[in-house]
C-alpha cells in the first residue's frame, strides 16, 4: 500500500513542477517578444553605423588613428555577454566555451563579465575578472550600454588593452543561435585596400568625425550585442521550459497509469481475498451443518 | 503613355527633393521628402540642398530642421551622423524627436533645475555636464514651442537670415 502513497506524491510533485515550468514558459516567451522586436529595432543602425565606420576606416588618414591603428596586443579586453539565470539549455555553457577558446590563443585576457554565470564560470578557472556587472535590469541595459562603450574607450585610450573583443550570441532565429567573438577595437575594417583619394568628405574633419562617432558605434554594437544575447537568452529559456514540460507530460502520464494499474491490481487482490475468504466461510457453514 | 507625358513637371519637382531617412535604435522613425535640411553638426550648422557632394557629418545637439514646400519641420536631433548623397540623406542618430512627442513639461523643469544648480556648483566638469543638460533643454524646449504655433509656419527667406 505504501508504494501507492508513493505514487501519489510523486504525481503531485511533478505536476506542481509542470505548473512552475509552464509559468516560466509563458514568462520567457513575452520577454522573448518584447527583446526581440527591440533587437530587430536596433540592427538597422547598427548595420549601418558599422558600414560608415568600416569605410571611413578605408581611408589613408585614418589608419594610423588610434581606433583603427593596431598596436602589439599585450592586453586584451574581452566582454563576454552571459546571462544571470539558468533554465536556459547550453546557452551559457556555449558562450563561455566559446569566448575561453579565443582567450586560450596566447591573450592576456581581462575580462568584463556580465551575468552571474559567467562569473562563477571564469572565477572558478582563476581568470583576470577586472570588472563583473550582474543583475542588470532590462530598463538600464541602453545607458548601461553607452556607460560600458566610455568605459572601454577610456581603457582604450590609456593603453590600459590594447584589444577589445565582445562575446555574445547572436540570434538567428527562435531555434538557433550562433555565440560568437568578435573584435571591436581596433575596428576591423576588412580586406579591402585603403582608398588613396575618395570622393567623399567628411565633417568636420575625418579625425573629429572618428573622435565623435566611435563611441556612438560601441554604444550601438554593445547594445545591439545586449539584445542579441537576451533574445537568445529567453529563447532557449523557452525552448527548453518547452521541453522540459513535455517531459513532465509524459512522466505524468507513465505515472498515472502506473497508479492506475497498482490501484486496481490492489482491488483486485482485495477482492479476490473477499472472494476467497466468503467461499471458505460458505464452505465452513456447509461443513458444520 | 499618356499618363507619363501629363506628369513630367510635377516628376522633376519630386526627383529634385531630398529623400531624408532618420534611424534610431527604435528603427526606422522619418521618412521625409525635403527641399532644404538644416542640421547643426559639432562645429556650426550645416544646410543641405539637392544635389549635395558626398559627405559623412558628425551631428552635434541641436534643432533639425526640414523645408518642404515651404513648411519648416523642426525636430530634437542629439548627436549622430548625417550621411549625405546626392540626394539621400541619411541619420543615424540616438535621440530624434518630433515637437509632439517632447515633454515640455520635463523640458522646462530641466532647464529650471540645471540653472539653479549650476550658480551653486563649482566643479568644472559638473559644471559642463549641467550645460550640455541645459542645452538640451532648451533645444526641446524650443523645438515644442514650434508644435504649439500649430500650423506650422511659412517658411520666410529673411526670417532665417535673421537667426
Amino acid at each position: 500500500m505504501s508504494s501507492l502513497k508513493e505514487l501519489k506524491q510523486r504525481i503531485a510533485n511533478v505536476s506542481s513542477t509542470q505548473q512552475l515550468i509552464k509559468a516560466m514558459d509563458i514568462v520567457a516567451s513575452t520577454k522573448l517578444q518584447r527583446v526581440r522586436t527591440q533587437l530587430e529595432r536596433v540592427r538597422p543602425i547598427y548595420r549601418q553605423l558599422k558600414r560608415i565606420v568600416e569605410e571611413a576606416g578605408r581611408e589613408e588618414a585614418a589608419r594610423a588613428h588610434i581606433f583603427y591603428a593596431g598596436r602589439e596586443a599585450k592586453n586584451s579586453l574581452y566582454i563576454v555577454l552571459t546571462s544571470d539565470r539558468g533554465f536556459s539549455g547550453g546557452y551559457n555553457a556555449n558562450i563561455v566555451a566559446k569566448a575561453l577558446d579565443h582567450m586560450n590563443q596566447g591573450k592576456n585576457e581581462r575580462i568584463l563579465v556580465v551575468g552571474s554565470k559567467g562569473y562563477e564560470f571564469f572565477k572558478k578557472r582563476g581568470k583576470n575578472i577586472i570588472r563583473k556587472i550582474i543583475d542588470l535590469p532590462d530598463a538600464q541595459v541602453y545607458y548601461g550600454a553607452e556607460a560600458i562603450a566610455n568605459w572601454v574607450i577610456d581603457l582604450y585610450r590609456t593603453g590600459e588593452v590594447d584589444e577589445v573583443f565582445i562575446a555574445y550570441t547572436h540570434f538567428v532565429n527562435v531555434l538557433s543561435y550562433v555565440p560568437c567573438v568578435e573584435r571591436l577595437l581596433p575596428v576591423v575594417t576588412g580586406d579591402k585596400p585603403p582608398l588613396v583619394w575618395s570622393e567623399r568628405k567628411y565633417e568636420p574633419d575625418l579625425a573629429t568625425f572618428i573622435d565623435n562617432t566611435i563611441p556612438l558605434y560601441l554604444h550601438m554594437s554593445l547594445f545591439r550585442a545586449f539584445s542579441e544575447a537576451h533574445t537568445c537568452e529567453q529563447a532557449a529559456r523557452m525552448i527548453s521550459m518547452d521541453e522540459a514540460g513535455k517531459n513532465a507530460e509524459e512522466m505524468l502520464e507513465e505515472l498515472t497509469s502506473m497508479y492506475n494499474r497498482k490501484r486496481q491490481a490492489a482491488i483486485t487482490q482485495e477482492l479476490s481475498e473477499i472472494f476467497g475468504s466468503t467461499t471458505i466461510l460458505h464452505k465452513g457453514g456447509d461443513h458444520g451443518s | 503613355m499618356a499618363e507619363e507625358q501629363a506628369r513630367p513637371a510635377k516628376e522633376n519637382a519630386e526627383e529634385n527633393k531630398i529623400h531624408l531617412t532618420i534611424v534610431t535604435p527604435r528603427g526606422v522613425k522619418f521618412t521625409e521628402k525635403a527641399d532644404m535640411i538644416i542640421m547643426r553638426c559639432v562645429d556650426g550648422d550645416l544646410g543641405v540642398l539637392p544635389g549635395h557632394a558626398p559627405l559623412t557629418a558628425a551631428l552635434g545637439d541641436g534643432i533639425f530642421r526640414i523645408f518642404n514646400n515651404g513648411v519648416e519641420k523642426k525636430l530634437a536631433v542629439f548627436g549622430g551622423i548625417a550621411e549625405i548623397d546626392d540626394r539621400t540623406v541619411n541619420i543615424y542618430s540616438t535621440i530624434a524627436q518630433r515637437p509632439e512627442e517632447i515633454d515640455r513639461e520635463r523640458a522646462e523643469m530641466d532647464r529650471r533645475e540645471v540653472e539653479a544648480t549650476i550658480l551653486e556648483e563649482s566643479e568644472e566638469h559638473q559644471v559642463r555636464r549641467l550645460r550640455v543638460l541645459l542645452h538640451h533643454a532648451l533645444i526641446r524646449i524650443e523645438v515644442s514651442s514650434h508644435l504649439e504655433e500649430a500650423e506650422y509656419l511659412k517658411y520666410e527667406e529673411e526670417k532665417e537670415d535673421d537667426e
